[in-house]
């Protein structure tokens, strides 16, 4: 949140917080500016406010590694469509080097190399379980890290839930829920009454527009990935 | 015990400052010693409703930077026994307020009265939070429509978490809804919401339903807070909201 606490002791002049600010990946499939340009517009213009002021990570994991980019004009797409791009992440290491002299910075590849051993730790890690049994309102942001979240209450329209795992909410979902958030494409979103602005498992997401065929009157539904697209599902 | 009540909303012109003033009178009325203070900075709106406006000499801030005592800025209400006035400051630094401040006035108060009713300023920063933070009670006054329903459930975030009651991990703050400026008309036009679409989203107890009246602006023009005009209906719905608060 935004909100600054109330400090009793006025006298630092800083705090560190740590803090999870979501950010849109634009994962470039193949490199051509007035196609990335069309393409960006129009989805801005379906969904305006989605990712206003979010910031962007340009991934060029699926790019060509030999494409050289033009990162200013790339930035300028961004801007104009009222994104903050901040960082790129893969490449080739040229691609790369091209980045940072052009002011962006560099991010560690999204895909992990899973070993047995990671994945063994992944599953202990993912059984912490977050439980929230208050109503969680407007301009609230919850994150359960490392594992599941439990929600029986309402989430109110502009309310975010993050996890690393799965979503439980028992009460309506009218806010965002974005499960998986770590990359994590097993992750699941569970609810009773899904009336949501925006639903997301690993980074692939659905609007409420893309929704519209569901209504809270569907009642228990899951939401899970099949085949990189985010399919809901009566229960 | 004294009770502390704020008076909060979010958004700007939904009329808390209205329901501060009718609700300060209708607790001192009920034979509570009641005070009323303006949390609104820099505007000082309630003075002119409670028709006191030409008796400040001292405010919140002078008290605050130990330019006045407490008896000094406190105006005694000309309607009702029991009910005073703590006016807001006109200066334009929004930072005259501070926690410590703050909470040093509502100590010494506390020594003597049975409410305080904070009237908060708009928004959710500093002023609005200020206003809250030591609160028992909440009065959430809401329009209905979507911005100020928005804006409302913000401000039940906030209560719920950057509260004192809230950090020392006491029980919560109770949490009162009162739909303000409704019309029926208008409801049933489609272009307002309903109480069951206004209680879907923020699902707090009903405090009350304050019609859109032109007995609020009358009753601003006079300085007297409209839940003493007995004969209108928003100053019934008032006095009803009140009785109810005890229920
Ligand atoms: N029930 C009502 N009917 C008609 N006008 C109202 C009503 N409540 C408030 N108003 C008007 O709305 C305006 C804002 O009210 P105010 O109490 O100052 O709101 P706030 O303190 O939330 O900014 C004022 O002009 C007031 O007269
Ligand atoms: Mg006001």
């Amino acid at each position: 949140m935004t909100v600054s606490t109330l400090s009793i002791v006025e006298q630092p002049c800083f705090q560190f917080k740590a803090s999870f600010i979501p950010c849109a990946v634009l994962q470039l499939l193949h490199y051509d500016l007035d196609a990335i340009h069309d393409q960006i517009s129009a989805t801005i213009r379906c969904a305006p406010n989605l990712f206003k002021g979010s910031f962007v990570i340009i991934d060029l994991e699926k790019l060509n590694p030999a494409d050289i980019l033009n990162y200013a004009k790339l930035k300028h797409i961004v801007a104009t469509n009222g994104m903050v791009p901040i960082a790129i992440r893969a490449g080739s290491a040229e691609q790369q080097q091209a980045a940072v002299m052009d002011g962006l910075s560099l991010l560690p590849a999204a895909k992990l190399n899973i070993t047995e051993l990671d994945k063994q730790k992944n599953v202990q890690q993912t059984r912490q379980t977050k439980l929230v049994t208050h109503p969680v309102r407007s301009g609230m942001q919850i994150y359960a890290k490392d594992g599941d979240l439990i929600v029986t209450a309402a989430v109110s329209p502009g309310a975010e839930l993050f996890s690393d795992g799965c979503i439980h909410v028992y009460g309506a979902l009218r806010g965002r829920a974005l499960a998986g958030v770590q990359g994590n494409m097993q992750a699941r979103i569970f609810c009773r009454s899904l009336e949501a602005e925006l639903v997301s498992i690993s980074g692939y997401y659905l609007t409420k527009e893309d929704m519209q065929t569901f209504t809270a009157k569907d009642g228990m539904v899951q939401i899970f990935l099949e085949n990189e697209k985010v399919r809901i599902e009566a229960i | 015990m004294t009770k502390t009540i704020v008076v909060t909303s979010g958004k700007g012109g939904v009329g808390k400052t209205t329901t501060s003033a009718s609700f300060a009178v209708g607790l001192a009325c009920r034979g509570f010693k009641t005070v009323v203070i303006d949390f609104d900075i820099g505007l000082r709106n309630l003075d002119l409703i409670m028709g006191c406006e030409r008796r400040v000499v001292y405010d919140f801030v002078n008290v605050i930077r130990n330019e006045a005592n407490l008896n000094q800025a406190l105006i005694r209400d000309k309607h009702v026994k029991d009910l005073f006035i703590l006016p807001a400051s006109q200066t334009r630094d929004k930072d005259a307020l501070t926690l410590e401040g703050v909470e040093k006035i509502l100590n010494e108060l506390s020594k003597t009265f049975d409410y305080i009713v904070c009237d908060s300023p708009a928004g959710i920063e500093r002023g609005a939070q200020l206003a809250m933070y030591f609160a028992d009670s909440a009065i959430v006054v809401t329009n209905p429509e979507v911005s100020s329903v928005r804006d409302s459930d913000r401000i039940l975030g906030l209560l719920s978490s950057k509260t004192k009651r809230a950090e020392e991990g006491r029980e919560p703050i109770s949490e009162h809804l009162l739909l303000t400026r409704y019309s029926a008309k208008r409801v049933a036009r489609g272009d307002m919401l309903s109480l069951s679409d206004v209680n879907e989203i923020l699902a707090i107890p009903l405090l009350g339903i304050i019609p859109e009246s032109q007995a609020v602006l009358r009753a601003s023009n006079g300085g007297e807070p409209v839940i003493m005009d007995e004969m209108s209906d928003a100053g019934q719905a008032y006095a009803d909201a009140v009785a109810r608060f005890f229920r």
